[in-house]
């Protein structure tokens, strides 16, 4: 068979890139809004909001699960971490990854034992964080009053990054390093792609679960904490729509849903095009609906394109037209 | 046939032999949580006083009509869709414009018209191409938002004076019309689902999608049929959420999508489709609202119904795991 574009995941989420850049150079042309020097930390803030949380959540996809809980938790450490760090901030990004990672385990251990679908389990969790940051902030938007941390987390440093896109950077890094070129990224793979045969090779499909599922839980937890850092404040319902982003990065990213394809540096560059797209329309002052309307037609669209049925549908379609010619 | 019988439980219980019957385990739990619930209800002063009984019947026909047309979509194997929420907000807004121009019948005709459209699009690229269905209705709740700002720029709309739209406000003998509609929505539902072909092709499918195939059936109209109920009985819920509250916004139908879901398992329909009826979904939806009503009432205040609302689906979906490991 040709090895078409459409089918290469690593090659098309540079090819959105470009797209979307040629796109909104040709848009802003001349009046230098979209390319000027200020685009690209925008850009990496934008990175920072949606990267980690792609990333977990593209490894769940990557081992044919979905974590849903990803929103309930971006929230709820936002909410935990502005609560606990005013005076020690490192203590209150300690106690949201903690969160973080306990539900992961928790969540990854019942799917484990009770041999549940991941679907079910993290809308549980889901609905469960959401109610917890409730609880916790009794409903109420909290304020975070140490404003030298949430300036400093925003504080550009080299021109380009600051501290939330650098970590953001660094864990991308670290990832991807050790998914390329350690046994992990292999096993991952091959438990997405069969995981029974996954299993009887010897991979510990197990502990593979519960592990992905906490560090999806991480990474959702220290963005929200980070994020809600720099906006100095956090509320329950404040973050909920960061699973339109996530996803649509992870999938972007060359990650199928059926599993067993994609690799970090593919989610990274997934979420580099939705941060480019959103820091883009921000610059040629395109109203924040276009955002929405073309995140929602980007994923449809992909997601269309990697529905299972559609090369037969395209065939049967172009057969009756031969027929009926 | 005895014999064989024997065999069955001998290995269920040469595997497990410390293991109850699982199978009994939703039968007790289900008749345990009646009792607790009939008991909880009446130690808890006001429960059956006439406004709370009023209230409880009106906040779950909101959710209740939505949790009916999820219920098809869980049933036909496709989990659940994101978007319905978003989608009573819309229909929602529909409703008052089109009522603005045109009467309350033409109203409701766009309403239902609007939501049960931008659902069966949904469905028709889930069945059509097999679209990952929560990627799919993700992707429409940007995509809804997104266009309702384009028109309504975040703000709320209201019925112009002297449309004759309160007469819907009312009740039908004591009850409010809202739950009136709820249970012709429920009997709409359990007819779809257990009286005609287009339901009988919606179990079949959510139980095994290939052996539907196999048998001819034509997938992607049912699985287009199904969010198309979905999305009609979404918009009613949408028209009765702008009736009751006098006006919409986009924001009316955030979070009915989760109490959809939530009230759809509690109901014991199980996730992977195949099984479930509309009846259990209302009898979900009623417990769920019962539990928030008695929260209230012992002086919890609104944000520990999220949580509860978790918790409970957190327990359900363990409780299913035994019925579905079977």
């Amino acid at each position: 068979m040709k090895a078409s574009i459409r089918n290469d995941p690593h090659f098309r989420p540079l090819v959105i890139l470009a797209a979307c850049i040629v796109l909104l150079s040709a848009v802003d042309w001349g009046q230098w809004r979209f390319l000027s020097a200020a685009t690209p930390f925008s850009t990496l803030q934008t990175f920072a909001n949606i990267g980690l949380v792609a990333l977990g959540l593209g490894l769940t996809m990557m081992i044919r699960e979905f974590d849903l809980s990803v929103v309930g938790m971006f929230g709820l450490a936002g909410c935990v971490a502005v609560m606990t760090g005013a005076a020690h901030p490192w203590f209150g990004i300690a106690c949201a990854i903690a969160i973080g990672l306990a539900a992961g385990i928790i969540q990854g251990l019942i799917m484990v034992r009770f041999a549940l679908g991941s679907v079910g389990v993290t809308l549980g969790g889901l609905l469960t964080f959401v109610g917890l940051a409730h609880v916790l902030t009794e409903n109420r938007s909290v304020p975070y009053d140490n404003f030298r941390v949430a300036l400093l987390v925003n504080e550009p440093f080299a021109g380009l990054l600051s501290v939330r896109s650098g970590v953001s950077l660094a864990i991308f890094a670290v990832v991807a390093l050790t998914f390329g070129f350690t046994r992990l990224g292999r096993d991952i793979i091959a438990i997405g792609s069969d995981r029974r045969a996954a299993m009887i090779a010897g991979v510990n499909v197990d502990a593979f679960i519960v592990g992905i599922f906490a560090f999806s839980g991480v990474c959702a937890a220290a963005t929200g904490a980070l994020l809600s850092y720099s906006l100095a404040s956090a509320s329950p319902a404040g973050l909920s729509d960061v699973l339109v982003p996530a996803a649509a990065a992870a999938i972007l990213g060359g990650v199928s849903l059926g599993g067993g394809s994609g690799r970090p540096l593919g989610i990274a560059t997934g979420a580099l095009v939705l941060a480019v797209l959103r820091s883009g329309l921000n610059a040629v002052e395109a109203p924040p609906f276009v955002n929405d309307i073309a995140m929602g037609a980007i994923l449809l669209t992909v997601a269309i394109g990697d529905g299972p049925y559609l090369m037969r549908r395209l065939r049967q379609l172009a057969a009756r037209e031969r027929t009926d010619r | 046939m005895t014999g064989k019988g024997d065999t069955v439980r001998g290995t269920r219980e040469m595997s497990m032999p410390l293991a109850p019957d699982w199978r009994l385990l939703p039968t007790a739990v289900r008749a345990v949580v009646i009792v607790a619930l009939t008991v909880a209800c009446v130690a808890t002063p006001g429960f059956f006083s006439l406004p709370n009984i009023l209230s409880l019947l009106t906040t779950v026909s909101f959710m209740g009509c939505v949790a009916v047309g999820m219920t098809l979509i869980t049933i036909s194997g496709n989990i659940m869709s994101f978007s319905l929420g978003a989608t009573a907000g819309a229909a929602a807004m529909v409703f008052i414009v089109a009522v603005n121009i045109g009467g309350i019948g033409i109203g409701l005709i766009a309403a239902l018209a609007v939501a049960a459209l931008v659902s069966a699009a949904q469905g028709f690229a889930v069945g059509w191409v097999r679209a990952n269905p929560i990627i799919v209705s993700i992707a429409a709740v940007a995509l809804i938002y997104g266009t309702a700002e384009i028109f309504t720029r975040h703000s709320s709309i209201y019925f112009k004076p002297g449309t004759g739209i309160e007469i819907l406000r009312g009740k039908l003998g004591g009850v409010p019309l809202e739950f009136v509609v709820l249970l012709c929505v429920t009997a709409a539902g359990q007819f779809i689902l257990y009286l005609t072909r287009f339901g009988r092709n919606l179990y079949m499918m959510g139980s095994s999608f290939r052996a539907a195939e196999a048998a001819g059936v034509k997938t992607w109209r049912t699985v287009t049929g199904a969010y198309l109920w979905a999305g009609a009985f979404t918009g009613l819920a949408g028209v009765m959420l702008a009736i009751r509250y006098d006006g919409a916004n986009m924001d009316y139908g955030v979070g009915y999508e989760y109490d959809a879901i939530a009230a759809v398992l509690v109901g014991g329909t199980l996730m992977k489709g195949g099984h479930g009826s509309a009846l259990r979904t209302l009898a979900g939806a009623m417990i769920i609202a019962i539990v928030q009503a008695m929260l209230l009432l012992r002086g919890f205040r609104q944000e520990w119904q999220y949580l509860f609302t978790g918790l409970i689906v957190f327990a359900v979906i363990l409780l299913h795991s035994s019925g579905e490991r079977r």
